[in-house]
């Protein structure tokens, strides 16, 4: 860095009143006036200073957030030191303790953790649950089939990727009734509303139950991502305590439970919405599978958006940030850039040189981001077989008020041609593919093979 | 189309994330780590009649991580 993009305090300052904008990110406003945001903020600043939930950098265009988003070396996501990556930043203090996972940490703990669970989660370790999301979704369906009326988010998009997450984790695939409501209604109820007391006793049992298992674990080895977090060796044989496992599993539930839900549903109302477009989906599945997919997670970017804080003065795009600067990077924002993206707020299921920033970008990408593509991907192709002339009822959808954290629906209700049933429902299906995970050892890490072509 | 592709590429490794996307776009040409799904370029030098695809993987690449290392027409194509 030269001496003249070193950031002075008097630029800094210039640099924050030179892009000031006003934008309360947990209004309602921002999610149904989005595509009027998105085009007010890409005409600039596009790095822009907002004086809201104690002032934060808003990062929206494209380029920016690539920018932005891979610089770890300026950047941190730690919850102890900084607040982690909410926005307004949140004191661990405030929640018993526990941060958000691997998100709320840097390298090289952040790492660390991540290591030693990308073996379950990578793209060969989650084809092989494919069988199994197969047969959750199957029974999922079944249970509604024969009455011509499903909500798609309570009867399918909540049920099947809480199920695989359980499995995943390696607990009993049966809790994750435990697991659901509060893992949903933890996201959408706003903080002041008066069911939040409820929801947050419900988080709270959740906890609970997450920290039987993990004792559980420490005397009784049991296959899972769970396991993995509690003997991760995180540098010099050192181990999470409770606590820190506690936030990295509920990390992993926070990842694979709503966001999986939000994209199955938004892309469901939508070709609810469209039935020439969901027409051609089920006529050219094998071409339009995977550009669809990344489409529809693209335009609806279930997380949308991340904080982080600024470690050290640094210039980026010529926006002046100051060491100790907050700044929400929205993935959002960055996927409807027409610079980059062609007619970027209409869906093109065929759409290509989608480099959609979905997942994030740089060192703390999804790590789910396999499992959420085979999830959707196994639902979206079962409702299109099943229940291909499903019309959704309008009157009953209920999308999350704001998309403060999660672009989210609550319900999405829809009718159909009744079909026949192919096999038992939800409750007893479950039974048996306990029986099969834990025979098959499912919840093992991949068996690593030489897949980069050189050994080692 | 006659001749050899002249094009070559690499996934830079200290960029890739693990996203997958090239390998959506072109399974022919790169492999995915077994064990975090970072990729691979098959081959550094691009099957003739793959390049369509492997611009696609550079293109839809999240990180930008595919280095393009010569993209020259090939010698005696054919189009």
């Amino acid at each position: 860095m030269s001496v003249d993009e070193r950031t002075t305090p008097g630029t800094a300052a210039a640099s924050k009143a030179e892009r000031r904008i006003e934008l309360d990110r947990y209004s309602s406003d921002l999610r149904l006036s989005f595509v009027d945001w998105a085009q007010k903020l890409h005409a600039g600043p596009r790095i822009a200073w907002n004086d809201t939930h104690g002032g934060y950098w808003f990062v929206n265009g494209n380029q920016e957030v690539f920018d932005v988003a891979r610089r770890a070396d300026v950047l941190s996501n730690d919850a102890v030191r900084y607040g982690g990556i909410g926005i307004p930043a949140m004191d661990p203090a405030a929640r018993g303790g526990v941060i958000g996972g691997f998100l709320e940490m840097d390298p090289p703990r952040q790492r660390y953790h991540r290591n030693a669970l990308n073996a379950y989660l990578s793209p060969a370790a989650v084809a092989r649950w494919q069988p199994v999301m197969d047969e959750i979704t199957r029974a999922a369906i079944d249970d509604h089939i024969e009455s011509g009326s499903i909500d798609f988010v309570e009867d399918l998009a909540n049920v099947v990727p809480a199920v695989l997450t359980m499995g995943l984790l390696g607990l009993p695939l049966e809790d994750w009734v435990i697991y659901n409501e509060p893992s949903h209604a933890g996201v959408y109820t706003p903080i002041d509303s008066p069911d939040w007391p409820r929801v947050q006793q419900l988080g709270i049992e959740m906890g609970m139950r997450t920290l039987e298992h993990i004792q559980r674990a420490r005397t009784h080895p049991r296959p899972g991502l769970l396991q993995a977090v509690v003997d991760a060796d995180l540098g010099d044989g050192d181990r999470a305590d409770d606590l820190e496992v506690i936030g990295v599993v509920g990390l992993l539930i926070g990842g694979g439970f709503d966001t999986t839900t939000a994209l199955t549903a938004h892309a469901l109302e939508w070709l609810g919405e469209h039935p020439d477009q969901r027409e051609r989906l089920v006529r050219e599945w094998e071409t339009l599978r995977d550009s669809a997919t990344e489409e529809f997670l693209r335009f609806y970017t279930p997380a949308q958006g991340d904080g982080r804080t600024v470690t050290q003065d640094v210039e980026i795009d010529g926006a002046h940030l100051s060491a100790g600067d907050r700044l929400w990077i929205s993935w959002a924002m960055a996927n409807r850039d027409e610079t980059v993206f062609e007619d970027a707020n209409e869906i093109r299921l065929d759409r290509t040189g989608n480099r959609h920033s979905s997942f994030g970008l740089g060192i703390h990408r999804c790590i789910g981001s396999n499992v959420a593509r085979a999830t959707f991907k196994t639902m979206l192709k079962a409702v299109l077989d099943r229940m291909p002339d499903f019309v959704c009822d309008p009157t009953g959808t209920v999308h999350y008020e704001t998309t403060q954290v999660i672009n989210g629906m609550r319900f999405l209700p829809a009718t159909f041609t009744p079909g026949q049933r192919q096999g038992p429902g939800v409750e007893e299906t479950i039974a048996g593919l306990q029986r099969v995970i834990d025979s098959q050892g499912l919840a093992e890490p991949v068996t690593v093979r030489t897949g980069r072509g050189t050994p080692g | 189309m006659i001749g050899e592709s002249r094009m070559r590429i690499r996934v830079d490794g200290e960029i890739c994330q693990g996203h997958t996307l090239c390998a959506m776009s072109a399974p022919d040409l790169f492999v995915l780590s077994d064990e975090d799904g970072h990729a691979q370029a098959i081959h550094e030098e691009v099957p003739a009649g793959q390049e369509d695809r492997a611009r696609e993987a550079v293109r839809s690449c999240p990180e930008q991580a595919i280095l393009v290392l010569s993209d020259e027409p090939a010698v005696g194509a054919v189009r």
